[in-house]
């Protein structure tokens, strides 16, 4: 006989007020109250959480916006995750937009696969299941031993995009780096655009110069039976020249990426595109951390509009840059944990997402 | 080398020799049977207490069979007392089932770095991961080496013409393993794209970039039943590239493969041998093979040795 299904509590377990906003928005539109929970730091940095009323038999979601101070965040998250977990709540599901970092989802030399780390931490401190948005790599979901829904923001950029470019029929859709290639591809597709991929110069962060591949060779051990002969290889051009595959001339140009954070790739990109004859230049990213000095940078370079969604706050930014906008998502997020409470399928949600989205 | 064992799988008997063979020493002892119920049986024939071991086995052929096998050769070692057992793996199975890409879909690259581990495997030694991120799946050390340092030697042995080429990759999922390739050979790139210009017409492929009088060089991670290859090959010669290769880690060359690459304008269609490919050839003259065995046979040499394995991602052995 299964259990009697408990109620629904949500949480936010960001101390900073600002990161409130989303879990604000989200308890609004089901409806309900934000449970009541306290998360704050003691006097020597350490994270405190109480939670102030009754989780037993409960599905319990967790709300959490990464903000500046991104290795507090996951520690309000885990202790809050693990305080549900020994005060019996039933599911405990983690609603985190933008998953921290995910950038670092792969072995470079001698690094952690720290998004790995992560995932083995959460599902440890007693994550029952996942509900995140535009991964950096879709393969971070096999990092988790547990159910994972990765959403997607790019119905509502592309909302954003056909109504209010008036001339997007005109646009380029732009990869400023090759590894953004797929994505540009998959918004291309649904608007019927064409695509262009910006490459060299800038180093890119996803390089694989960092990875292992230039070591120095080892000192050979005595004892090998066949030492082998190396030969080296062409090296990289130290700076290979900036190219751009795809014509851009009299169009409009909308770069679109995951994550905009430090905005210098961004940058040499627009100045690119503009030099090659691109008349408007947009960027589209579904995570805007936006951080140091981008807002100003922003306003100061030849983009002329940066479209982000609201999985991480920037209400800051925006006050410094008002060439930043901002798409709301807090319908998809509500709707996903409405859907997982109530056991529906999720496939609705995903509906017109394409293979490489 | 003291210490250390070499067993094949029978997924790929002729590389696990040839590595063997670099390293100077014999293949392992080791009876690989089925039973009349299809169920699969090993028997190591050998001693292998306190050895580390390293059993090469490719996802290739039948698939299921050979994971199987792999994981009960594992598991024999791993309970007779061995040290450390390392699957080599050139060709990892299951390898493009490792995101959920539909609702419902399984992550099953995961599941099978699961099998491994529970199996009893310490470490991964693989080739050119389908996404790097395969890695962390796992939570032992996985060495993913690159069939690139020997690409870009058969480019500059084999195409005279080279320093005239464009790299072309024919999906965006590639762009940024062809522009790697592009770079250290100081040429140019370009992509294919698959446009729908209205809902209910088929894909139109669409190529970003120039090819006009040049050599064009398809660069993708594997080829299965060759479709895209070969629409992207018949893409290019229509933008005027004036002959066309496609270079692939790993040939899987299923179903109708072969008689596409006939077909195909191909001047030569160049794979390692992380799989077998001796009958392939048989059927289809245009298939050329990079032996890859120096890589791996490197590579166990160095992780045997606690050597840094990195130098073998940007560096051939001899």
């Amino acid at each position: 006989m299964s259990a009697p299904k408990g109620g629904l509590v949500i949480f936010t377990a960001n101390s900073n007020p600002s990161s409130r906003e989303l879990a604000r928005r989200i308890a609004e539109r089901l409806g309900v109250e934000l449970g009541k929970v306290q998360v704050y730091q003691e006097a020597n940095r350490e994270t405190r959480v109480q939670i102030e009323e009754s989780v037993r038999g409960k599905d319990v979601f967790i709300i959490q916006t990464v903000s500046k101070d991104v290795n507090t965040t996951i520690m309000e998250l885990l202790i809050m995750v693990y305080a549900c977990r020994t005060s019996c709540a039933r599911n405990i599901i983690g609603v985190i937009p933008y998953f921290p970092y995910s950038k670092q989802c792969k072995m470079r030399k001698r690094g952690s696969i720290v998004s790995k780390l992560l995932a083995s931490m959460m599902c440890k401190a007693g994550l029952t299941h996942l509900i995140t948005m535009d991964l950096h790599q879709k393969e971070i979901q096999g990092f988790f031993n547990i159910p994972v829904d990765n959403l997607r923001a790019s119905p509502f950029l592309l909302q954003y995009i056909q109504e209010e470019i008036p001339d997007y029929r005109n646009a380029v859709i732009v990869a400023k780096s090759p590894a953004s290639a797929k994505r540009a591809q998959s918004f291309a597709e649904r608007l019927r655009l064409g695509i262009a991929v910006i490459h060299g110069e800038a180093q890119d962060a996803e390089s694989d110069l960092v990875d292992g591949r230039h070591s120095p060779p080892t000192v050979k051990n005595i004892g090998a039976i066949h030492p082998s002969l190396e030969i080296p290889l062409l090296i990289p051009k130290e700076k290979p020249p900036i190219t751009v595959v795809g014509d851009v001339g009299g169009r409009i140009a909308i770069i679109v990426d995951d994550i905009i954070d430090d905005v210098d790739s961004f940058l040499a990109a627009a100045e690119t595109l503009k030099e090659r004859g691109a008349y408007k230049i947009f960027v589209m990213a579904t995570h805007g951390i936006l951080s140091s000095d981008a807002p100003r940078l922003i306003e100061e370079s030849a983009i002329d509009e940066v479209v982000v969604t609201n999985t991480i706050p920037h209400e800051i930014q925006k006050l410094q840059c008002p060439k930043i906008k901002t798409v709301d998502i807090s319908m998809i997020l509500s709707e996903a944990i409405r859907r997982i409470h109530n056991g529906e399928s999720m496939s609705y949600l995903f509906r017109n997402i394409g293979m490489d989205d | 080398m003291p210490n250390i064992k070499i067993f094949s799988g029978s997924s790929h008997q002729d590389l696990s020799q040839k590595i063997a063979d670099r390293l100077g020493l014999e293949l392992g002892k080791v009876v690989t049977k089925k039973f009349s119920n299809q169920e699969t049986c090993v028997e190591i024939g050998e001693s292998v207490r306190g050895e580390d071991v390293y059993i090469v086995q490719s996802g290739c052929g039948e698939i299921n069979d050979n994971l199987m096998e792999l994981l009960i050769m594992i598991n024999a070692c791993k309970i007779a007392s061995a040290t450390r057992v390392t699957a080599v793996i050139p060709c990892f199975p299951y390898a493009r089932q490792d995101k959920k890409d539909k609702s419902r879909a399984p992550i099953s690259a995961k599941l099978v770095a699961n099998m491994l581990s529970v199996s009893g495997a310490d470490h991964i030694i693989t080739m050119d991961l389908h996404a790097s991120q395969i890695q962390g799946f796992f939570d032992i050390p996985v060495d993913n080496l690159y069939a690139e340092p020997a690409v870009l030697k058969w480019i500059k042995e084999n195409i005279p013409e080279w320093k005239n080429c464009t790299i072309v990759s024919p999906d965006a999922g590639g762009a940024k393993r062809v522009t790697s390739i592009a770079d250290r050979l100081n040429v140019d790139f370009a992509l294919i794209h698959k446009e729908r210009k209205k809902a209910n017409e088929v894909d139109r492929m669409v190529l970003v970039g120039d090819v006009k009088d040049r050599v064009a060089i398809l660069v993708d991670d594997m080829a299965d039943t060759c479709g895209t290859v070969c629409h992207a090959a018949d893409k290019l010669i229509s933008a005027g590239a004036t002959k066309v290769y496609a270079i692939l880690t790993h040939g899987i060359f299923s179903g109708p493969a072969i008689s596409r690459i006939n077909n195909a304008c191909f001047e030569a269609v160049v794979v390692t041998n992380t799989i077998p490919q001796e009958e392939k050839m048989k059927h289809c003259p245009k298939i050329q093979v990079i032996d890859i065995s120096m890589i791996l046979a490197e590579a166990i040499r160095r992780t045997h040795n606690g050597e840094s394995v990195s130098y073998l991602f940007s560096h051939v052995p001899l």
